[in-house]
């Protein structure tokens, strides 16, 4: 019965990988709930600065500011885009990484682009392919952290400065609603000049503020921890994302797991009847012999 | 007579630091010390890292560290947005210690400008921690 005990090697290899699989499962949804937890402490604080943001617009709408500069007057062919791209430290997530990519190919066609990869995964996906990313840009997409995000914006912002690049857009994932998720785009710097000027009717009393010391510093005093506030929520987002990309996986992994295993109990069953049987066929036939 | 007061709130990103009415608040600006009380003109400003004091309904002065942010009043509300709040009892003293050693360190190795600002700022929050830590508000 040489059969059998590779179906029940086979059984116990894949009751063990459902151990892991199942343990993944198990990790990703206590890692997802907590990350929406911080996702929902800093909502007063992003929703604050955001309005803040847009009521400095409306009252100061001629404020110059380096991040507001529009590329109007820039030539495509000038053009350097900037891409932030965020994904997974590792796969086992079903189309979780690959769909971000993806995007980010199309997106990058025939532009001369700098790429600021989050995440090995997106790492080793672009090196294999041999497309230059930003290097020292090496910040995982574990656990995102607004210390992190506060450095990652830090590192664009000045490159946007310098003019190395001249426009970013950051290419991550969102939660559709609670099961589906999908990829977005959204473009960054230059910051939007008109946020909601347009929401405004022309005959509302505006109150009239002091701007101390000046527009232009409490702008620069904003800015910066609007933009990273915008890095957060989407480093936040796509890590909600991956969570739950794999969490789907898993539970789907472990379902095909019971099912495989259920065949090949199935099966295992089957051919130890067999033997039985067989043996009872020889037994009986040799004491049949023997009585004659 | 009861006092006059006004609506104020601290928010930092890791949540809703006091939200409640106060008597004043006295915020550390980009160049000195700035107070808002009750009825305040509509304001907005620049706050720097330094410490933060808000006097409650019941006359209490409480202080906070914060970091770099902005300030806004209209109506009789104030809103601070800040970097980060802490009160003086969860400030960590043997964190703060280390970060301004950390800090001071790198100030005196010649680096760059912008390596040079990083350290500036972490000095500072270090030092506002630490003199809030060791502070009673009055």
């Amino acid at each position: 019965m040489a059969g059998s005990t590779d179906i029940k090697n086979r059984i116990k290899g894949i009751q063990d990988t459902k151990k892991i699989t199942n343990a993944m499962y198990l990790i990703s949804s206590t890692k997802l709930r907590r990350a929406k937890k911080s996702m929902e402490d800093i909502e007063p604080y992003f929703y604050g600065m955001q309005s803040l943001m847009q009521r400095m617009m409306r009252h100061f709408p001629e404020t110059e500011h380096p991040y507001l500069k529009t590329n109007d007057d820039r030539p495509e062919s000038e053009m350097i885009h900037g891409f932030l791209v965020v994904t997974a430290d590792k796969g086992l997530a079903g189309s979780y990484n690959i769909n971000v990519l993806k995007e980010t190919g199309k997106l990058m066609e025939k532009k001369a682009s700098r790429l600021y990869v989050v995440g090995e995964a997106g790492r080793r996906f672009f090196d294999q392919r041999k497309i230059p990313i930003e290097e020292n840009f090496t910040y995982t997409a574990q656990n995102p952290t607004r210390a992190r995000a506060r450095v990652i914006t830090n590192t664009f912002l000045k490159d946007f400065e310098d003019g190395k690049i001249h426009d970013l857009t950051v290419v991550f994932t969102a939660m559709k609603n609670s099961l589906e998720t999908e990829t977005r785009v959204m473009k960054l710097m230059p910051l939007e000049k008109d946020l909601s000027v347009k929401d405004v009717p022309a005959d509302v009393m505006r109150e009239e503020f002091i701007i101390h010391p000046s527009p232009k510093e409490v702008l620069g005093a904003i800015i910066p921890s609007y933009v990273a506030g915008l890095v957060y929520s989407a480093l936040v987002e796509s890590y909600c994302c991956e969570q739950n990309s794999r969490m789907q996986a898993m539970s789907a992994a472990n379902d095909s797991a019971d099912e495989i295993v259920q065949e090949l109990k199935i099966k295992y069953n089957r051919k130890r009847q067999a033997g039985i049987t067989q043996e009872i066929t020889e037994v009986s036939a040799g004491a049949r012999s023997g009585r004659i | 007579m009861s006092k006059k007061t006004g609506a104020l709130r601290i928010i930092s990103p890791d949540g809703i630091f006091y939200d409640g009415r106060m008597l004043g608040v006295i915020m550390p600006s980009l160049d000195g010390q700035l107070e808002f009380l009750p009825c305040h003109e509509e304001m907005i400003t620049v706050i720097i890292t330094g410490e933060l004091k808000y006097q409650t309904e019941d006359e209490k002065w409480h202080v906070a560290a914060v970091g770099g942010g902005v300030a806004e009043t209209a109506n009789n509300r104030c809103d601070i947005y800040v970097d980060f709040a802490e009160r003086p009892e969860d400030i960590d003293k043997n964190r703060a210690r280390a970060a301004l050693e950390r800090a001071t360190e790198q100030m005196r190795q010649k680096k760059s400008i912008e390596e040079y600002k990083i350290s500036q700022a972490a000095l500072a929050r270090a030092l506002t921690r630490l003199r809030v830590a060791d502070r009673d508000p009055f």
